[in-house]
């Protein structure tokens, strides 16, 4: 199994800035200071060990020159590697959001409690028999045999 | 027949479940090989019924109040060691399954309570006509039980699990009073229902094995945190490690955790004499029962008897017929979702507990196919989960991300498919001729292809639930017009027939080769209706269990 240890971690910060851009007070990605949690988490299980480190030395294979390009020459890389390498992409954009959403500026943001959903749970309306009125009405029609 | 319930109103003692691993090796009259839905009924009933049971379970209990629902990264949790597909898990416990050769990917939990620990509990019943397909539509096979057989062990099912819902369903016969009143449409709900509604078209509220109220033993009701599949922390979801394993153990039963089974022995005449198994230190072991239960599912039991090879079973044991590992059923699962313009906090609720519509269930040859579907309704969860696709494409990354998450997050739903899959030989879980476990023991490769047939239904179910969508006022309407990772109701692999040239077990579970040998899983069905299975999978396994009750007493130490 291939460690995180070697991870560019200058380059994912810049695909990061351009996965998810800045939007109001939020800053781009890469400038949140998420990859140490992103190099944590993707170290954890066997579902992202091996893609995520893969993913960014195959894309760094390709784009040696990737942060010193245009932020167009950058989208059209990073455009590439994903058509070339569904996989080792969608595992490198996945861990992505998840560390992303995981963030309170985020939550902020968007309008997320960021509670975690238990113990607490949330609320919901009580049962109303109401509902069922147009559809009592309909005759049995299950087969019978 | 009259069943005697023994299963009895709930004991409110507390049990140590940390206390109860039984690694002791002494004789036992029924061995039941996984602690999952219908391992865990069978063995309540029996062990009530005074005969000594042991069960061996290759996985362990579960700690409710650790379930992921609780971690701040529960969202990374949910897409790896809480993933339903045990391949992408790849927990200690679990075994790979090759499923290179099929388009499905197998889901399932393996511990103490089995897949049930990450179910959604959406338990619907099979129709009467289900049950005799032959007859009805000239396809596959009638079942050798009908309806009224199993009505009473539904019934009881229901009982024990704890049902929410409500009487007076259309489209199903009647029912026995549910335990706890339906959950809560939610805003969302009653919107999809909306559409149904407008197009005259039945929708009902579903029957779920949630806690609408505090029921049982400790379990309250649900919280509508919405995270059914990784575990109810707070115990409002039905699994059988809450259910049936407390009340087997306070009647004797004993289960060992971490106990693989490698093989089920026999002696010189072919009948079961226990089973082999590796240990949870990793010693090889032996179980000796004067009968053996299977419950390992529609995979982990045409494994295991693929495996268990001996001279009086050439070809795998209950194997005359040669079906064993055939007929492989999963429910293709289609997946339309639509986003709504309103926010409904989709995420509020349990995701797939809502209501169910069957107006295309019944067979109607007009449409070019035989037999129906099920449609399930969905939510959606939080943001991450909404990023990364959920139950469609994930949001686009780059410039339109935000605006696109804005859009999904809180106004997604979806409507399942859940169509029935008629039983093919050449579906089949078979022994992969390299891949093995952690243990060395040969594991289950699936080939599987979707029949004509049911891919007919799935595409008239698909325009149809679009209708639906656009008539509750939904847009951006997408389609999966089948879902990868679905294969969690595994069925048909040891069926079940009056034939012994033609079926694996009799119907009552018990192999046609060995007498002491029974199935009690979703291996046994002989067709897979267009519904949940696991309340059919229990009350065949109470039934199974009640038969044993009334006529091997010669079983019994
Ligand atoms: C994510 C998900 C959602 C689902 N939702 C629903 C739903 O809404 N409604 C519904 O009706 N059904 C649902 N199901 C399906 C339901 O969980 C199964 O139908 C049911 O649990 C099957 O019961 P079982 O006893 O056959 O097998 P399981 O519950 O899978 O239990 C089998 C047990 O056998 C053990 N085992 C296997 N091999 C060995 C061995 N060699 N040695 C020792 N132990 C072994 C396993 O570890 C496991 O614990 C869902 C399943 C999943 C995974
Ligand atoms: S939604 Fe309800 S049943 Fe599901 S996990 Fe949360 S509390 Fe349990």
């Amino acid at each position: 199994m291939t460690d995180n240890t070697d991870i560019d971690e200058q380059l994912l910060e810049a695909i990061l800035n351009r996965l998810l851009p800045a939007i109001g007070e939020v800053p781009a990605a890469g400038q949140m200071k998420l990859v140490p949690e992103i190099i944590r988490l993707s170290g954890r299980q066997a579902r992202f060990q091996n893609q995520f480190s893969n993913a960014l030395r195959v894309f760094k294979s390709t784009n040696l020159e990737f942060r010193s390009t245009t932020v167009d020459e950058q989208d059209d890389a990073i455009k590439a590697f994903e058509a070339e390498h569904p996989e080792l992409f969608g595992s490198l954009l996945t861990i992505s959001y998840i560390v992303y959403y995981k963030d309170s500026r985020v939550h902020k943001r968007i309008g997320w409690s960021g509670r975690t959903p238990q113990p607490d749970g949330n609320e919901m309306e009580p049962w109303d028999e109401s509902v069922l009125e147009n559809v009592r009405k309909r005759e049995p029609f299950w087969r019978q045999v | 027949m009259t069943v005697t319930r023994r299963i009895d109103a709930v004991q409110n003692q507390k049990l140590d479940m940390t206390i109860s691993n039984d690694t002791s090796q002494k004789i036992v009259d029924i061995l039941v090989i996984g602690a999952g839905a219908s391992g865990g009924a069978a063995a309540a009933w029996l062990a009530e019924a005074g005969f000594s049971v042991k069960c061996l379970e290759q996985g362990y209990w579960q700690d409710p109040s650790k379930y992921a629902s609780a971690s701040k990264d529960y969202e990374f949790e949910m897409l790896t060691n809480w993933a339903p597909d045990p391949n992408v898990r790849q927990r200690d416990e679990d075994y790979p399954v090759n499923d290179s050769n099929s388009p499905i990917t197998p889901v399932m939990f393996n511990g103490v309570g089995g897949s049930t620990i990450l179910w959604t509990a959406h338990t619907p019943r099979f129709h009467p006509s289900d049950f005799r397909v032959k007859t009805l539509d000239g396809v596959a096979d009638d079942w050798p039980i009908s309806y009224d057989e199993l009505d009473e062990f539904y019934d009881l099912n229901d009982e024990v699990m704890g049902c929410s819902g409500i009487n007076g369903d259309p489209a199903n016969p009647p029912r026995s009073p549910r335990q706890m009143p339906p959950l809560p449409l939610g805003k969302d709900g009653k919107k999809l229902i909306s559409g149904f509604e407008k197009l005259g078209w039945h929708w009902w509220p579903s029957d779920s094995y949630v806690n609408s109220q505090r029921y049982g033993e400790e379990r309250d009701a649900c919280n509508f945190c919405g995270h059914n599949h990784m575990g109810c922390y707070q115990r409002a979801k039905s699994s059988t490690d809450l259910t049936y394993w407390p009340r087997a153990l306070r009647s004797g039963a004993t289960i060992e955790t971490g106990a693989r089974v490698r093989r089920v022995t026999t002696d010189e005449l072919g009948r079961v004499t226990g089973a082999e198994y590796v240990d949870s230190k990793g010693n090889e072991r032996r179980q000796r029962a004067r009968a053996v239960i299977m419950a390992a599912n529609g995979i982990g039991t045409p494994r295991l008897l693929l495996n268990s090879v001996s001279t009086a079973h050439a070809e795998g044991l209950a194997n005359s017929s040669g079906l064993v590992g055939k007929n492989l059923m999963f429910h293709p699962f289609a997946m339309i979702s639509g986003t709504f313009p309103e926010k409904m906090n989709t995420w509020q609720g349990p995701l797939g507990n809502i209501a169910m519509s069957q107006e295309f269930y019944e067979t109607d040859k007009s449409r070019g196919f035989v037999r129906g579907y099920t449609y399930q309704f969905q939510r959606s969860l939080g943001p991450a989960w909404i990023a990364n696709g959920g139950f469609r494409d994930p949001v686009p990354w780059g410039k339109g991300h935000h605006d696109e998450l804005e859009k999904r997050l809180g106004s997604v739903m979806a409507i399942a498919v859940i169509g029935e899959d008629l039983p093919e030989e050449h579906n089949t879980v078979e022994l992969d001729p390299e891949l093995t476990d952690s243990d060395g023991i040969p594991t289950p490769r699936l080939n599987y292809t979707l029949s004509k047939n049911s891919r007919d239904q799935l595409d008239h179910a698909i325009e149809n639930a679009k209708k639906a969508l656009k008539a509750a006022g939904a847009d951006d309407i997408y389609v999966d017009p089948m879902m990868r990772q679905s294969g969690w109701h595994l069925m048909g692999t040891a069926r079940m027939g009056n034939d012994p040239t033609r079926s694996v077990v009799n119907k009552w579970g018990q192999s046609h080769d060995v007498d002491n040998l029974f199935i009690v899983d979703g291996s046994v069905f002989v067709t897979g209706a267009a519904v949940n299975p696991t309340p059919t999978i229990q009350a065949l396994a109470l039934r199974t269990a009640d038969y044993i009750v009334s006529n091997r007493q010669d079983i019994k130490g």
